[in-house]
């Protein structure tokens, strides 16, 4: 679509109403002539953007190449004004957070808590999906149980969590101990705290996706299985030539906005451990908040360096999540 | 030969040995228990007394002791007031900015548009680590910080490119031939959205609509750093001051627990079947 | 929703102007002609959930006194409490007039410019009155920011019974502490101490009592990473590997609370604050067995960290002068002396420690002497920021996730990165 422009979009920075600079005058007159209305329509979306997105990210960005803290960002205090005192360091806060290995050690550990969470929950959603997307009694019960930790706030959740995981005093361990197994250090341990988090996330992500698989599955048509069956095709045939590429649109959509909320989750880490015990549960995001708003002075630019960094790491995956969807001819 | 033909066709498809009618309940019983277990656990404690909030007996002295200390000694109603507030108000703006937008493009080739998408795309992915510094800075500079609206603003950057992007899922369901039909009859393209595509995009509104206001209603990180003060937190903030490291109120955190999810839980039962509906149409369209 | 959008669209725009509006109170007062007092004092209290309600009455007693002034009492839990002070603070909007800051605070906050100064009259008075070491706290380059309000130090709690069952003393050093939680062990059954994992405030009395401190403010040297350093984190590690103790790196103050109220656990180091709490414990319901001894001492010596609470009034307060007033009325003896006798809390006056209730007080004849031997930190800005990165490395440590050198090198890195220019 839109071939005859694309040429020009893919130049523009990213910014709508900046694709027809540049043209000739009569190019934009014809352009404005054409398009007035589209873009009419798409300017509410690109001024707020622009302004709570646009100005705030370019803001971080110039605060990442300098050493804003606390003690040097402007400030009113009653009727004390203090004037802004930090300076431009340029690249230092890069190198400085790129030599440690901090920085190394969380992309690692976050990286693995994505991919681990990610396809955890996918198998298990598909898993159910599967299972409820058939005729028998009680479907709608198991529904409506297996969608409860969806429907509930997360963070409520994550409280009630951390209320069972409690070491000393709470029911999982009172279970186990019960049973003659002995305690588990579920948030105790740097293990099993890992262990922990993906645990409470996979819980709280699988009802989404399976009810977004199970609709997948719903809108497959009931006749290629049936032909497939008058072929002969046998149980693990018809799901793998038959329901894994009817679901691949819907799983690509799910996965790549499941990994998303992974990758930022910030609520699970925060409410549940704190990125304890020490630091070993702490992903980026939970680290750059950390550098912003637990750590004193706060370091401003610290965590501007921090968010930058993420969203570069976020930008390369949706390119090649775009170039995905281009080889199966989906383009936009 | 007769014999191996003749057992599939025997039952119907769709039916299962007793075996694996077994095992397929037993799977799903079992993924029920883990799924519902938690949040009865929270139901059952906050029946407890508050000294026995950590018993391991499932009832245990059954009282309301603990919901009354919330309404009577907490800002409980305050918290949910802001809440509310913060996520209502976020919805409906985000909906209503994000409109237009998902209409065109849906409906319309024109320039400058897969930039846009690209950045819609790009938006929702943000991590609130990068923002959080500048616009912190910036409501401070404001003075909204500590105020609903701050937080409002805040969510905005959220909620508009995920409206946007969800709805124009749900516009791309709607067939095109309507657009026509409404060029036909002389109506501007502002005129068919008005009055032709938004009517029949209703359900998918409120499906955009319900998903923005519970990613307000759970967001944990700006609220924690933005508000401050018992009178100005939202139920994320609020819940958060009854575990802290010195203290652990369990009693009064799970009654509240169980006043916030009801409601929540409830509209998830009886909206299932349209969000399920909305979410694959969005989906498999996005 | 039939004509849905229009109309919460001007709903919207109702609510957004009402919360505009809202934000902008003007809750100023001050001084009439006759000097009277009026308007409104915030005051953000830190205290826990047992002491919260006499901190309250106290407060909302201050109108008795200045009927035109009306306190509005605000409880912030202590864990959030710098976090959430410096964001109001920084917004102006909203914010509390009066804090109580925990003495590591104080120089924090009046470096960034936050606190208004102790009128020079009060100051003065405190100078006179105080404890020495209390007023000290309150201090930042010289200036008075804030009026001591109490003063504690951690010491070892014990439940009397448990000691005696095992037929043990309370222990005095580390040595002794191992070698009467293994009779604790083989006679009762239970575990000999709780020790913190998940607050490095718990570190202090193990790094002093190797004769050693966090760092040297006068020499600009972070010490930690020092040998006295090592070995405390050897020490906290080895009380747990050798089962004397146990230990959480979650929720490890209200586990440790437990734990010692009923019993699972017969001594723990805790700090003043506790008292009230741990009498509602079942193990004390006869006060009587609620033991309190020094800090068990290290290779050097035994030595806790002093700390406490300070009053400050926020420098953008709309209402200072009825602020101060409140500042010296919470900070008055009748009311210190009111507070000990309620929460057995250490008063800051020299001359409270006369009063009766305060002689007769059996915790504050246990704390005062240690107290008297604290050890006082330095009061330097970074106070605060100090623990976090130390948090992190004392958890790994303790839980054998790193090891002592290890932890202690960390410590000292992250320490530096936090005070620039430091050895």
């Amino acid at each position: 679509m839109a071939v005859h422009t694309s040429r020009t979009a893919a130049q523009a920075a990213g910014d709508g109403t900046d694709v027809a600079r540049g043209r000739g005058r009569g190019g934009l007159k014809r352009a404005l002539a054409t398009h007035w209305y589209a873009w009419a329509m798409v300017a509410p979306v690109v001024l707020v953007l622009g302004v709570i997105i646009g100005w705030p990210l370019v803001r971080g960005v110039y605060l990442s190449l300098t050493d804003a803290n606390e003690r040097n960002v402007a400030r009113t205090i009653g009727a004390n004004t203090i004037e802004a005192s930090y300076s431009f360091v340029g690249l230092d806060n890069y190198t400085a957070v790129l030599s440690d290995p901090v920085f190394w050690q969380r992309l690692v550990w976050t990286v693995l808590w994505t991919v681990v969470c990610v396809s955890v929950t996918f198998t298990l959603g598909l898993a159910l999906a599967n299972m409820l997307n058939r005729n028998f009694r009680g479907r709608a019960f198991y529904r409506m149980a297996l969608i409860l930790p969806w429907a509930v706030p997360g963070f409520v959740s994550v409280f009630a969590w951390r209320f069972l995981f409690n070491r000393d005093n709470g029911i999982l361990n009172k279970v186990l101990e019960g049973g003659g197994i002995g305690a588990i250090p579920w948030l105790d341990d740097p293990t099993w705290a890992k262990l922990s988090v993906i645990t409470v996330n996979v819980w709280l992500g699988v009802p989404f996706m399976m009810v977004a698989l199970l609709g997948g599955l719903q809108s497959i048509p009931g006749e290629l299985y049936e032909a497939a069956e008058m072929d002969g095709a046998s149980a693990w045939q018809r799901f793998r030539h038959i329901t894994l590429p009817g679901l691949r649109a819907v799983s690509m959509t799910v996965i790549l906005l499941s990994t998303i909320w992974t990758f930022n989750m910030f609520p699970v880490i925060f409410l549940l451990t704190r990125g304890g015990p020490g630091d070993s549960t702490e992903i980026l995001v939970t680290q750059a908040f950390r550098e912003a708003f637990v750590s004193s002075p706060r370091d401003f630019a610290g965590s501007a360096t921090w968010g930058v960094l993420i969203l570069a790491l976020l930008m390369i995956f949706a390119l090649v999540y775009r170039r995905s969807l281009r080889k199966q001819g989906e383009v936009w | 030969m007769t014999a191996t033909t003749s057992a599939p066709s025997a039952r119907k498809r769709g039916e299962r040995s007793p075996l694996a009618s077994v095992a397929l309940h037993a799977t799903l019983i079992a993924a029920s228990v883990i799924a519902v277990f938690p949040v009865l656990w929270v139901l059952l404690t906050s029946l407890k007394p508050a000294k026995d909030a950590i018993s391991t007996d499932f009832v245990k002295d059954p009282t309301l002791e603990n919901y009354r200390y919330l309404v009577e000694s907490t800002s409980f109603f305050t918290w949910f007031g802001n809440s509310v507030l913060v996520a209502g108000v976020t919805t409906v703006l985000g909906v209503f900015i994000a409109a237009t937008t998902g209409y065109a493009v849906s409906r319309f080739k024109f320039p400058g548009m897969r930039p846009l998408m690209w950045t819609l795309l790009v938006t929702q992915m943000f991590p609130m680590a990068i923002l959080i510094v500048p616009l912190y800075n910036l409501m401070g500079q404001l003075g909204l910080l500590n105020q609903p609206l701050g937080l409002i603003i805040t969510y905005l950057t959220i909620a508009v490119p995920f409206c946007a992007w969800m709805m124009k899922g749900f516009f791309d369901t709607i067939p095109v031939e309507i657009d026509e039909s409404g060029r036909v009859d002389g109506l501007n393209p502002f005129g068919t959205f008005w009055r032709l595509i938004l009517p029949l995009a209703r359900p998918g509104l409120a499906v955009t609509a319900f998903y923005s206001f519970i990613t307000a209603w759970g967001e944990v990180a700006y609220a924690s750093a933005f508000m401050v003060g018992d009178d100005n937190l939202t139920l994320a903030g609020g819940l958060q001051t009854f575990v802290t490291q010195y203290t652990a109120n369990w009693g009064p955190m799970t009654a509240a627990s169980v006043l916030i999810a009801i409601p929540a839980a409830i509209f998830f039962v009886f909206a299932q079947r349209h969000l399920v509906a909305g979410m694959t149409a969005g989906a498999t369209k996005g | 929703m039939r004509r849905g959008i229009a109309a919460t669209a001007l709903v919207a725009a109702l609510a957004l102007a009402a919360t505009a509006c809202g934000g902008d109170k003007n809750d100023g007062g001050s001084t009439d002609a006759g000097g009277e007092l009026s308007g409104t004092v915030t005051w953000w209290d830190t205290s826990n959930d047992t002491e919260k309600a006499t901190f309250q009455k106290i407060a909302e007693s201050f109108t008795a006194k200045h009927p035109k002034v009306t306190v509005k009492y605000v409880n912030v839990p202590y864990g959030d409490a710098q976090n959430k002070v410096k964001n109001a603070f920084s917004s102006g909007a909203d914010a509390p007039d009066v804090i109580r800051a925990d003495v590591g605070w104080v120089a924090d906050f009046a470096s960034l410019g936050y606190l208004d100064k102790v009128p020079d009259a009060t100051a003065k008075k405190v100078d006179a009155e105080f404890l020495p070491a209390a007023a000290a706290s309150g201090k930042y380059e010289n200036q008075m920011y804030a009026v001591p309000q109490v003063i504690d130090t951690l010491g070892l709690f014990y439940n009397k019974k448990m000691l005696a069952d095992a037929g043990v003393q309370p222990p005095t050093t580390l040595e002794e502490l191992k070698t009467a939680s293994a009779k604790i062990k083989e006679k009762t059954g239970k575990t000999g101490l709780y020790l913190r994992g998940d607050d490095s405030y718990w570190f202090l009395p193990l790094i002093y009592g190797e004769g050693g401190d966090l760092v040297d403010a006068k020499n600009k040297t972070v010490t930690v990473d020092g040998p006295a350093g090592v070995k405390a984190f050897k020490a906290a590690r080895d009380l747990v590997a050798s089962g004397a103790a146990v230990t959480n790196s979650t929720d490890g103050y209200q586990n440790m609370q437990t734990a010692f109220k009923t019993g699972q656990v017969a001594m723990m180091i805790n700090g003043p604050w506790a008292i009230k709490d741990t009498y509602a414990g079942e193990q004390f319901t006869d006060k009587a067995n609620l033991g309190v001894a020094p800090v068990p001492a290290g290779s050097a010596k035994a030595g806790g960290p002093q700390g406490g609470h300070d009053l400050a009034v926020y420098a953008g307060s709309k209402n200072r002068a009825a602020a101060h007033a409140f500042v010296e009325y919470l900070s008055s003896q009748d009311v210190q002396t009111q507070v000990t006798k309620e929460l057995s809390l250490l008063p800051t006056r020299t001359a409270a420690y006369e009063q009766p209730d305060v002689k007769a007080n059996q915790m504050v004849q246990f704390f005062k002497p240690a107290v008297d031997k604290a050890v006082e930190r330095a009061w330097i800005p970074e106070n605060g920021s100090l623990f976090d990165p130390l948090k992190v490395e004392y958890t790994k440590a303790v839980t054998g996730a790193a090891t002592p050198e290890d932890a202690a090198k960390s410590a000292g890195a992250e320490f530096r990165k936090i005070l620039k220019g430091w050895k």
